[in-house]
């Protein structure tokens, strides 16, 4: 299979990085559990996703988790960043990437913080995703290469 | 009335118990709801969110934290 490529320009500054789409949802048990009770979920949607080698996890922001309705599992777990200290909350969440072909994630570990004035993307795709891929970084061409490893 | 923050109830039961389950499990996971702890404890995350939800559904939260004696602080960059 032909690996998966995302464009960016590592020329441009003011390029956020290599971002691709996910959906994260709350996981498939959950989603059944919670209709057989009556629970409504928001239909799945696709948001924009930091490829971040920097993060040794994957985030999404509070606000989406909130709205998505993901079942929460943790709070107030710190994490330090170049802004300073913060708190996450955690979830658990399958992620999918669609059109890509890469394989689902299934009861991730996901943390949730604030993403303030981030403009570009709502999730960073950490190392707990990026350690199954082989990814590829081809700087002059302006791509990365993702594929199951 | 105010509303308690999420899971309050069971971070304060962690929090009881931290010292000493880390003593026996550490690194291990632990699935706890109102006062309410499963055993055994767990070696995965997902395995221990799977037990939760069987066991106590998705009408409320419940915590699945991993332990340790001291939080471990990650840095995201």
């Amino acid at each position: 299979m032909a690996p998966f490529e995302v464009f960016w320009n590592p020329f441009d500054q003011a390029d956020p990085g290599p971002c691709m789409k996910v959906v994260v949802t709350n996981t498939a048990e959950t989603i059944e559990a919670g209709r057989l009770l009556g629970l409504e979920y928001p239909a799945p949607q696709a948001i924009t996703a930091l490829l971040d080698t920097g993060s040794p996890f994957t985030i999404v922001s509070r606000t989406f988790a909130k709205n998505w309705k993901l079942f929460q599992t943790n709070a107030g777990v710190p994490i330090r960043t170049m802004g300073g200290d913060c708190l996450c909350d955690e979830y658990c969440a399958d992620i999918s990437f669609p059109d890509s072909g890469l394989a689902c994630v299934q009861s991730l570990r996901v943390r949730g913080a604030d993403f303030n004035r981030e403009p570009f993307y709502s999730c960073i795709i950490g190392r707990d995703i990026l350690k199954n891929w082989d990814v590829r970084f081809y700087g002059k061409a302006k791509s990365v290469t993702i594929k199951c490893s | 009335m105010p509303l308690a923050a999420p899971l309050e109830a069971e971070l304060e039961v962690f929090e009881r118990n931290r010292e000493e389950w880390s003593r026996e499990h550490l690194g291990k996971y632990v699935v706890i709801q109102d006062g309410r702890v499963l055993e055994p404890f767990f070696d995965a995350y997902d395995d221990a969110f799977r037990a939760g939800l069987r066991e106590f559904g998705v009408n409320r939260s419940f915590l699945v934290r991993q332990i340790w004696i001291k939080e471990p602080i990650y840095f995201v960059a």
